[in-house]
């Protein structure tokens, strides 16, 4: 009965949160919010372990923030969004509806999903960024964050899809698709091996599995549906199972995070890593971390692509400086800038073709990494992400069924 | 003859053991890729520790917050921990063991079972997100070590030194400068090493009190260790012992007890 209700109760505080001050914000013209913002400080709480992305943020974005808004952004370095999620219901439950400490998360997945139910997102406001034109929110990859409606609660930052590394010395004819990775797992013992969930990563590995069990993914599109879970789970834990004598160290253990698989990739212990932004390849080998030999590939039969966004808590006391820091972010310039192989080379969020002439040649003549498969290439074979509830069932099942 | 050898040989043996971790560490500081099962590095590079140097890494910031934190609560912790170690080391008293056990509790239970608690109770006092609040937090952990060191030097002390020189007319501060304080500046020194390194080692209390928003030294280690970036966390790892092995440094001649006065 109280789950029931529960959707209710979150409906009815939904409606009383909006306090007179957000009101007033939204109902402005941008020029107003501008003038607004001026003098401002954004705390943006950010996944902190890249320092390229470190410096875009710090040196480039903060500069024109300082220079054209007089915008102070303090870039606060994290290890887990999901920490910053605690921290803002923390402030909800001891009363801090206006003062928080949080002006700006870098979040998608589960993190949204949290936000959004608990209300502590500042939603309703993204139509009045003049860079929202930018945005194809007909797009729902761009509009369904792992299949969450956005419903103006975040502004997307980047896009990603996932893809495989491996090191063209090494094993330079790769498989292609999941039923040939899963043969050469089998052929190659003590090669392969993948983080275990709740990794971000090494849960979006196991749904590929999961997908690929199921025969190509629109049976799984939308809501979670038991019947056909137990009935693809059953499928996936045999397949999982049926490798796991054969991944690294006998699949006695599997590493905890992306980071350790990453390692033991460049130590040339496991032949494979994957990420869910490409990108981090190139900045791998930049770092020297990686060999220069290192090369990428989607699959086949297509890998799960999503979109990043940023999202201002409900308690934010800087909502108007953050939505410039918003807008500067989805402009041309700042997208194009990231997009640059030497600075990060992140995908875009806004469609090129409604950018202005000079950003379309400027993302026309960036030349990628020759470590990163490129997203024209990916966006050929995309698979799109499976809603919040079938990512925690394949988890807890994994838990359960295979890495016991 | 022997055993000055054996004393020898033993004296580099901890040396080497405390020191060969820490050599892995400065390699990859200077390693442009350092890959298994390379004995050294591809190729060298600064490449880490100049932008360990830079603005943007918030280094030298994490740095210098720490050093402001960890002196701060030291300081505190030296105003609480003296005159309470002495009432601890010198009486009795009724409730004197639940007095020792409450002082024990913060250093028995593990940081991450009260920090959620904490960080509600600090929220309402409007003390998160800032230096004040974490200095607070620190002292929970910190107190204790300085407590207890002060208690087992007061539980040695002899008090009828004081008392011979206030008979020859010593003002209380003239008996503390000069008979007081001498005696116990050895264990004085131990427990603020002890409090300054437990305050400079806090990764928990600093995350969940600061809320992100203040970033010691040990916050951007982390950061940079969990995203495997070895030759970061290298060249940050080795700025990150450099003061606690400074004040090791400098006040280890009065660890060893040779205290002025009783020096032979």
């Amino acid at each position: 009965m109280l789950r029931l209700l529960a959707p209710l109760m979150l409906f009815t505080f939904a409606a009383e949160a909006e306090t007179a001050a957000d009101k007033a914000l939204k109902s402005m013209t941008w020029d107003a919010i501008v003038a607004e913002a001026r003098g401002g400080e954004v705390n943006w709480f950010m996944w902190g372990g890249a320092d390229n992305i470190n410096q875009y943020v710090s040196d480039h974005i903060a500069g024109i923030l300082k220079r054209d808004y007089d915008i102070t952004l303090n870039r606060v370095p994290i290890t887990d969004a999901a920490d910053i999620v605690n921290l803002v219901l923390t402030e909800k439950e001891a009363g801090i509806d206006a003062k928080g400490a949080v002006d700006l998360i870098w979040i998608n997945g589960e993190n949204f999903r949290s936000m959004k139910q608990a209300d502590l997102a500042f939603c309703g406001y993204t139509d009045l960024l003049p860079n929202d034109a930018l945005v194809n929110w007909e797009n729902p990859a761009v509009a369904n964050d792992f299949g969450v409606p956005v419903d103006e609660c975040e502004v997307p930052w980047n896009t990603v899809q996932f893809a495989f590394a491996h090191d063209s010395a090494v094993t330079p004819e790769p498989p292609r698709d999941m039923a040939s990775l899963l043969d050469w797992i089998k052929a190659n013992p003590g090669r392969f091996t993948y983080p275990a969930p709740p990794d971000f990563t090494g849960s979006a590995f196991l749904r590929h599995v999961f997908i690929h069990a199921a025969g190509g993914p629109d049976s799984l599109i939308g809501p979670f549906d038991q019947t056909r879970f137990d009935e693809v789970a059953t499928k996936t834990w045999a397949i999982l199972n049926e490798i796991e004598p054969f991944l690294w160290r006998e699949g006695q253990t599997y590493p905890n995070t992306i980071a350790q698989l990453n390692e033991l990739f460049a130590n040339g212990e496991v032949a494979f890593s994957f990420n869910y932004d490409p990108s981090q390849f190139g900045l791998a080998v930049q770092a020297g971390t990686w060999p220069e030999s290192t090369r990428s590939f989607g699959l086949t039969d297509g890998t799960i692509g999503n979109t990043n966004y940023t999202l201002i808590p409900f308690n934010s006391p800087n909502k108007a400086a953050a939505m410039v820091v918003q807008n500067l972010l989805l402009s041309g310039d700042a997208q194009l800038e990231k997009a640059k192989t030497e600075v990060w080379g992140a995908a875009p969020a806004i469609e090129i073709s409604r950018t202005s002439p000079e950003v379309k040649a400027g993302f026309a003549a960036i030349v990628g990494h020759p470590s990163v498969v490129s997203a024209q290439d990916l966006a050929k074979a995309a698979l799109p992400e499976l809603q919040a509830d079938w990512l925690t069932a394949i988890e807890a099942g994994w838990k359960a069924s295979v890495g016991n | 003859m022997r055993a000055d050898r054996v004393r020898l040989l033993a004296g580099m043996a901890l040396a080497l053991w405390l020191v060969l971790p820490l050599v892995p560490l400065a390699i990859w500081s200077v390693a442009h890729g350092w890959r298994f099962p390379d004995l050294l590095p591809v190729a060298w590079s600064f490449k880490a520790w100049s932008h360990a140097f830079s603005a943007s890494s918030g280094v030298l910031h994490g740095l210098g917050q720490s050093m402001l934190i960890a002196s701060v609560a030291t300081a505190l912790a030296i105003l609480v921990g003296v005159p309470a170690g002495r009432a601890l080391g010198l009486y009795r008293f009724r409730g004197k063991q639940l007095v020792l056990l409450l002082l024990v509790a913060p250093v028995l239970v593990p940081p991450i079972a009260i920090a959620p608690g904490l960080h509600g109770v600090f929220l309402q006092l409007g003390l998160t997100g800032g230096v004040p609040g974490v200095i607070l937090a620190h002292l929970i952990p910190v107190i204790p070590y300085m407590t207890l060191v002060m208690a087992a030097v007061f539980g040695r002390f002899d008090t009828s030194h004081e008392a011979q020189a206030r008979s020859l007319g010593a003002r209380p501060w003239q008996v503390f400068a000069h008979v007081t304080l001498p005696a116990i500046l050895p264990g004085l020194l131990t427990g603020a090493l002890f409090a300054f390194l437990v305050s400079w080692s806090q990764y928990l209390l600093t995350l969940v009190i600061g809320g992100g928003r203040v970033q010691t030294l040990p916050l951007v280690l982390y950061g940079f260790a969990t995203s495997g970036r070895n030759d970061l966390t290298g060249a940050i790892a080795i700025l990150y012992i450099l003061p606690g092995a400074l004040v090791l440094a400098l006040t280890a001649r009065f660890l060893t007890g040779r205290a002025p006065g009783l020096a032979p």
